[in-house]
């Protein structure tokens, strides 16, 4: 042993003790400068989806205060719900309407008042009114972008069965096995049940025996006629580009995209019903800043401006001038010729209660977890 | 000449190797000048466009300042704490080491996610520091101290003690030896884990995401960027870059080595 | 205790930062979630879930499993056996390679490993994107060998199946695994195997009776090394592995995420740790790890 007394003395001596230091100083002293930092700034923090903090989304606040909030990124709101309820704060985060509830529900969020939003007046009436705009006679989010959910195929590689009627069916459908992409979601057991025959009033709701009935039939029929589950549009966007797929469950943007690059694209509005799914603005508890600067980011997002922007990238928006100042050919690359009318014939998504969402996330994961 | 041949197959491994570890990765600089939206043979033409639009976007350049100095500082520290730490469990008989090394493995073990809640929780509720690049730092050296002991012990592990021994015969301080014996033999090792804790850091999303305030890194940006398919081949442009950026990186290093003078030590790299 | 003076700054990091969360994650195992409360009366249902027995079998593979919610069991048995499979892929792949940076190679040693590392610097998820343009319908591979009359429709088995999990993987951790192999390699004393050729070894029984023994200690930091963080992984499986791509990580992640149930997704990632280090531990056990260390000192 005495041999290494070397490194006793460098045990006991200077090296340990200035590593210790090093060590301390970045965690220690950074730990207790930033904090302060934070606060210093009254700047308004959002918790936004990754590519929604660009600047063009929000021209007017940020005329109006010359500079951008800062933004947390997230990828999907569960993951930004569990950082809100581990304690981090915001003032604003950007929900969707099947997530709202459970911000809600979890006691994170408070409610808007309309007559500080001046665009309000000029969305949508049937957004307006949506359920997860309006949780308990409140107004718990601002709508701002939506999308509709339906079928987009490629017309030169589908049979033309499908372009006769178009139906959901194909997602479970052994003839269309691996040529397919559903989205990676428990929506793929609703949608299933209502093949089935079931109204999407009673279907979004399914929970107990009959959820189990859905899933062990629809769920995995799903999950074994898909190519893949998409999880971001882009997996679906290539495969469908590639003409690896020939159908996928798709928002607007994939059939902008594809059209744009000159590959023959349609999207249809299968006999089961299309979809609108929408997100907005919602107010959280925990910030910091002036509720002004929230009311006036929150009035920035519903502008029409905003909605030109969204609707360049293929989302749609909730304000109904957005699409008089929108350029035309835009609109209708989304497969929509009349957005108000569109908007009254398609099923928009509803908030499935809290413990039934978490019932059919559970069904949609074990019905994966068991394929090869 | 016998020698050549006798090691000709190696050689062949090595370029096949390199081949298949670069091979996929090459194909980002060949589409991120494509002007076609997806990456799809055949090509449809030839642009920069894509560079420019990389340039012009500064939360993304802003990321990657972030994630390269996160990075450095994550491998700087883990390394440096990880070397006595090795040289320790390398060396001494210490009671428990194998439960000190089965603890230090832990966060492999544990799933990232897991992690991740677990300090976003203890760090906002218990200790209540907001969230910043130092918490990702943090998180970050948590899961970087394993990998870098492990290349460190692997190299610490049955050196010839003797020569330390002859090193405080010849009247060098402890200090001395280590700096002049132990660290210069241990340099490959060092140089590993240095490389290895900025690749682990650099690239680490789930911590980074959970952690990270309203600065982001790399990793995350680009996951974020999913969301939108035409973003994709500016992506395509910024990763093109740094992996030109690396080689600039790896050539200044080789010149560097040739113009300093050749040491004689077998084991200095 | 000197040793442990060496060790402190960085045991010190680790306890810090690893005791607490550990802690809290056992405890959380033992909880219940009611809505967004925890309950936290001590219980042990969350493993009975995991465990609890049924009559009536859930078939998988051809194996019947009598547990009443075998989700968690299969999900683990999977994902053990891809990163086993990668890591019997990445050994064999990363040994030659340290073996030539280490014996043949004359001077420019770090610029080797440092070319190896080059292509991750590039982010995880550019090179995942890489490989489906690699793999892809219209990718390198497919395109190739169609220009070359090979086939004549693209190959769709390439992408979106365990297969191709395995070679992303394989390629995403073989250069982490040259390293400690090649560090071992690196410092076995060169006058050994001059001696044993001098007794007249030829090079086969060489590298079999001295440096493959000698490097041990690297391939099977290199081994754990992959094998470890390997099950835990779940982004790869599900980028590349097809609808049939969810690992035992899924599980961890949904419970904590979309399922609202933490205290389920603590015990099933306790369970899976478990099992990990009983693994690893038997790896080394089996590898006489232990014995060759102490037959060095």
């Amino acid at each position: 042993m005495k041999k290494l007394k070397f490194i006793d003395r460098m045990a006991q001596g200077k090296v340990s003790r200035r590593q210790m230091l090093q060590s301390a100083g970045a965690f220690g002293v950074g730990a207790l400068m930033l904090p302060k930092l934070a606060d210093a700034a009254g700047v308004l923090t959002c918790l936004e989806w990754g590519g929604y903090d660009d600047p063009k989304y929000y021209e007017s606040y940020l005329k109006r205060y010359g500079q951008k909030p800062n933004f947390s990124i997230f990828a999907g709101e569960e993951d930004a719900l569990a950082k809100v309820l581990a304690g981090f704060k915001a003032d604003v985060m950007h929900p969707c309407n099947y997530s709202v509830s459970r911000f809600v529900n979890a006691g994170l969020a408070v409610p808007i008042d309309t007559s500080r939003l001046s665009n309000w007046k000029d969305l949508f009436p049937s957004l307006q009114t949506a359920q997860g705009v309006v949780i308990k006679d409140q107004i718990m989010m601002a709508p701002a972008d939506w999308g509709n959910a339906a079928i987009a195929y490629r017309p030169d590689l589908i049979d033309d069965k499908f372009k006769a009627d178009p139906s959901w069916s194909i997602f479970y459908d052994e003839a269309y096995k691996n040529k397919v992409s559903m989205v990676d979601d428990p929506v793929a057991i609703t949608i299933g049940a209502m093949v089935g025959g079931m109204s999407y009033d009673e279907a979004y709701l399914l929970n107990g025996d009959a959820l189990k009935k859905a899933t062990d039939n629809w769920g995995k029929r799903a999950v074994d006629v898909s190519r893949i589950l998409w999880a971001d549009p882009t997996d679906a966007e290539q495969a469908m580009a590639a003409g690896e797929i020939v159908a996928a469950y798709s928002w607007n943007g994939l059939v902008k995209d594809l059209h744009d690059q000159g590959i023959k694209v349609a999207y249809a509005h299968p006999k089961e019903g299309y979809f609108t799914w929408f997100c907005g603005l919602t107010l959280l508890d925990s910030g910091k800043a002036d509720p002004a600067q929230a009311y006036d980011f929150i009035d920035a997002w519903l502008s029409p401006d905003t909605g030109k922007a969204l609707i360049a990238q293929g989302y749609g928006h909730s304000n109904i001038k957005s699409f008089s100042v929108a350029n035309p050919a835009d609109v209708a690359a989304m497969g929509i010729t009349d957005p108000v009318k569109m908007m009254e014939q398609s099923i928009v998504f509803k908030s499935t209660p809290d413990d039934v969402q978490v019932a059919q996330n559970k069904a949609w994961g074990d019905v994966k977890a068991l394929k090869l | 000449m016998t020698f050549l041949n006798r090691f000709a197959g190696l050689r062949l491994y090595a370029v096949l190797f390199v081949i298949f570890i670069y091979g996929p990765v090459l194909l980002l600089p060949l589409f991120s000048l494509d002007t076609g939206l997806y990456p799809t043979f055949p090509l449809k033409g030839l642009t920069l466009q894509h560079y420019a639009e990389m340039a012009a976007n500064t939360s993304m350049i802003e990321a990657l300042k972030n994630s390269l100095t996160v990075a450095v500082i994550v491998s700087a520290l883990s390394t440096t704490v990880s070397i006595p730490a090795a040289l320790a469990l390398s060396r001494y008989r210490l009671p428990g080491a194998a439960a000190v090394l089965g603890f230090m493995s832990l966060p492999l073990l544990i799933p990232s996610i897991v992690i991740a809640v677990a300090l976003l929780i203890i760090l906002l509720k218990f200790l209540g520091v907001a969230l910043s690049l130092w918490t990702v730092g943090a998180g970050h050296v948590l899961i970087c101290i394993p990998f870098c002991m492990s290349v460190l012990m692997s190299r610490l592990e049955g050196f010839d003690p003797s020569l330390e021994e002859a090193s405080r015969d010849l009247g060098c301080t402890g200090w001395q030896t280590f700096w002049r014996l132990t660290l210069p033999l241990a340099m490959p090792g060092v140089i590993s884990s240095l490389l290895m804790g900025f690749v682990v850091s650099f690239d680490e999303f789930v911590i980074a995401f959970f952690l990270s305030g309203t600065q982001t890194t790399l990793p995350i940006f680009l996951f974020s960027q999913l969301r939108f398919p035409d973003k994709l081949p500016g992506v395509l442009a910024l990763g093109s870059l740094i992996l030109a950026g690396s080689a600039v990186l790896v050539v200044l290093a080789e010149l560097l080595r040739r113009r300093g003078a050749k040491s004689a030590n077998p084991g200095d790299i | 205790m000197a040793g442990y003076g060496l060790l402190s700054p960085a045991l010190l990091i680790m306890v810090a930062m690893l005791a607490l969360p550990i802690a809290a994650l056992v405890l959380l195992s033992f909880w219940r979630q009611s809505g967004y409360t925890l309950d936290t009366t001590l219980t042990g249902a969350n493993y009975a879930r995991i465990f609890g027995l049924s009559d009536s079998p859930t078939v998988w593979m051809g194996i019947p499993f009598y547990l009443a919610y075998p989700v968690p069991v299969i999900l683990l048995i999977k994902s053990l056996m891809m990163s086993l499979t990668a890591t019997v892929t990445v050994i064999p792949l990363a040994y030659p390679m340290a073996y030539f940076i280490a014996f043949r190679v004359r001077s420019g040693k770090s610029i080797w490993i440092l070319l190896l590392t080059i292509p991750f610097w590039t982010s995880y998820l550019l090179r995942v994107f890489a490989w489906k343009i690699m793999l892809g319908y219209t990718g390198a591979i497919n395109s190739g060998l169609m220009a070359l009359g090979i086939i004549h429709h693209p190959l769709d088995a390439l992408l979106y199946n365990s297969g191709a999990v395995t070679v992303v993987l394989a390629h995403s951790w073989v250069s982490f695994a040259v390293l400690p192999i090649y560090v071992s390699l690196e410092k076995i004393d060169r006058s050994l195997l001059e001696a044993a050729s001098d007794l007249g070894d030829t090079r086969w029984q060489r590298f079999r009776r001295i440096t493959l023994p000698l490097s041990m200690p690297g391939v099977i930091a290199a081994a754990l090394m992959v094998f470890i963080p390997t099950v835990g992984d779940y982004v790869t499986p599900t980028l590349i592995g097809g609808s049939g791509g969810s690992m035992v990580g899924n599980l961890i992640q949904d419970l904590f995420m979309k399922r609202n149930n933490a205290p389920m997704g603590a015990a099933v990632a306790i369970v899976m740790m478990a099992v990990i280090a009983l693994i690893a531990l038997l790896f080394v056990w089996l590898t006489g790890y232990h014995k060759m260390r102490a037959r060095r000192r």
